[in-house]
């Protein structure tokens, strides 16, 4: 019997540029199956940048990404996408039901699924029939959540998922995350809050300007985060 | 001669009117007529000869549908090959109808008729065109997050910009469908006044609007899609990704 390695996203040498200016150098990173990997540092320091990377929102002009020791650019980018789920900053949802948002690009899924979808980001089965555009921030988070969940992801990229929510909503979207973790999920979160990386994550990565500067523990990283800079 | 003389006593009314409030049009209204008058007359000049040679008609036809695509380009700035993708749109659907029209002899296959057909074609395709081309390339810059949000969940680049896509190429046909729907109640249209003031009758007339009518609908529907079909393609790089407009104006 073969085991699966560790290792589920790992980055080697990636270097991204937009427009005229290289916003990652040289980045290496390693993210562990069913742990909650953080990607932390300042504003613009390319945490983003790095996390479309991954999935190839993004190609980087060097380096590359393996995806189970597979090259990602060798996975069909559709496909990669199923397996490496995203939820972006904003929780986006289209016009329509959230069962229509669920169901959005797939066909035939019954309703039982995507009730466990739901169910396991946190909503329960009525909000099927609600109007997408008329839930709160937080329940919209929760919903592009499940959205995600739908298509069986291996991993979850997550930007900074909780930066549009108050508090209490940040809260549950944190114990949504050990949860999904527990469930055998793989999470990527990008945060610019330390204190969420301590208290979700169990890996950081620190970046400053584009190149990783210390990664470790989210504790062994604090100690690096450049002074005067939040 | 004698009903332009005639006419040129309303122009006559505009210079008393303006010098006598003090609107100081003179000089514009009598640039205006001269300008107008040897316009018309090299026009008409040249229209005679276009209608007797038909390869001159041809080129004419051709570099109307140039200056269509140009113009189009323009409206479309910041679309990656703008000038093929309007070229490739205003002959293909315009083509289109004039093998249609002409190929079943709806219209005779004359210069005469050629010439103005083509470029009631050629000129509400370009619209088409303009109108598809640059509400696609502002709804891929205005909803940029959205369009990922969609990618993000697996499904390709083309089936992402669908959407937008659906609603660029409506854009397009609102004017036709408009003009469509309210002919004859609204405005007479121009096909229709001029075979009245060239002495058919009514019916002969409403019948001729109707069939340019129907040609318009179907030329400017392929002017749509084609437009919204190649601009999307214009946007989507390797990797089933959506590269926004690097400039738009």
């Amino acid at each position: 019997m073969t085991s699966l390695p560790t290792d589920v996203l790992v980055a080697e040498k990636v270097s991204l540029t937009r427009g005229g200016i290289r916003v990652l150098h040289d980045i290496d990173a390693v993210f562990e199956r069913n742990e909650v990997s953080t990607v932390v540092g300042p504003s613009g320091s390319g945490k983003t940048s790095l996390l479309r990377c991954l999935n190839r929102l993004e190609e980087p002009e060097e380096g590359r990404v393996l995806l189970d020791a597979a090259d990602i650019r060798s996975v069909e980018p559709t496909a990669l996408r199923r397996r490496v789920g995203m939820i972006f900053q904003v929780p986006l949802l289209f016009s329509g039901d959230v069962r229509s948002n669920l169901r959005y690009g797939l066909d035939g899924l019954d309703d039982q699924k995507l009730v466990r979808a739901l169910e396991a980001s946190g909503l329960p089965a009525s909000f099927l029939d609600r109007d997408a555009q008329a839930l709160s921030v937080g329940q919209a988070q929760r919903a592009c959540i499940a959205r995600a969940l739908v298509r069986d992801p291996e991993v979850l990229l997550m930007d900074e998922p909780t930066s549009s929510l108050d508090k209490d909503a940040s809260a549950r979207i944190e114990s949504l995350i050990g949860s999904l973790v527990a469930d055998g999920l793989t999470i990527v979160l990008v945060t610019h809050d330390l204190g969420q990386a301590k208290r979700v994550g169990s890996r950081a990565l620190l970046l400053v300007e584009g190149t990783v500067v210390a990664s470790g523990t989210p504790a062994d990283v604090e100690e690096r985060w450049p002074e005067g800079v939040t | 001669m004698r009903e332009v003389a005639t006419s040129l006593i309303l122009v006559a009314i505009a210079l008393v009117v303006s010098f006598r409030n003090k609107l100081g049009l003179e000089k514009d209204l009598v640039l205006a007529t001269v300008r107008a008058m040897i316009q018309l007359v090299i026009v008409a000049a040249l229209i005679d000869l276009v209608f007797e040679e038909s390869p001159v008609a041809a080129g004419l036809i051709l570099l109307m549908a140039g200056i269509a695509a140009w113009t189009s380009a323009r409206r479309m700035k910041g679309v990656p090959g703008a000038f093929e993708v309007a070229l490739t749109s205003i002959v293909l659907s315009s083509g289109v109808a004039m093998v249609v029209m002409f190929g079943t002899e709806a219209f005779p296959f004359e210069p005469r008729w050629l010439i103005p057909i083509g470029g009631i074609l050629i000129g509400n395709c370009m619209n088409a065109t303009s109108l598809a081309g640059s509400r696609l390339r502002d709804e891929i810059v205005d909803k940029t997050l959205e369009v990922e949000a969609r990618l993000a969940l697996g499904v390709s680049a083309k089936e992402a910009l669908k959407p937008y896509a659906r609603r660029s190429a409506t854009t397009g046909l609102i004017p036709i469908i408009d003009a469509t729907k309210n002919v004859g109640i609204i405005v007479l249209p121009g096909a229709f006044v001029g075979m009245i003031l060239g002495g058919a009758s009514p019916r002969e007339a409403a019948e001729v609007q109707l069939v340019v009518l129907f040609m318009l609908l179907g030329a400017v529907a392929i002017a749509g899609m084609v437009t919204t079909i190649l601009v999307a393609r214009r946007f989507i790089g390797a990797g089933e990704r959506v590269l926004p407009p690097k400039s738009v104006g």
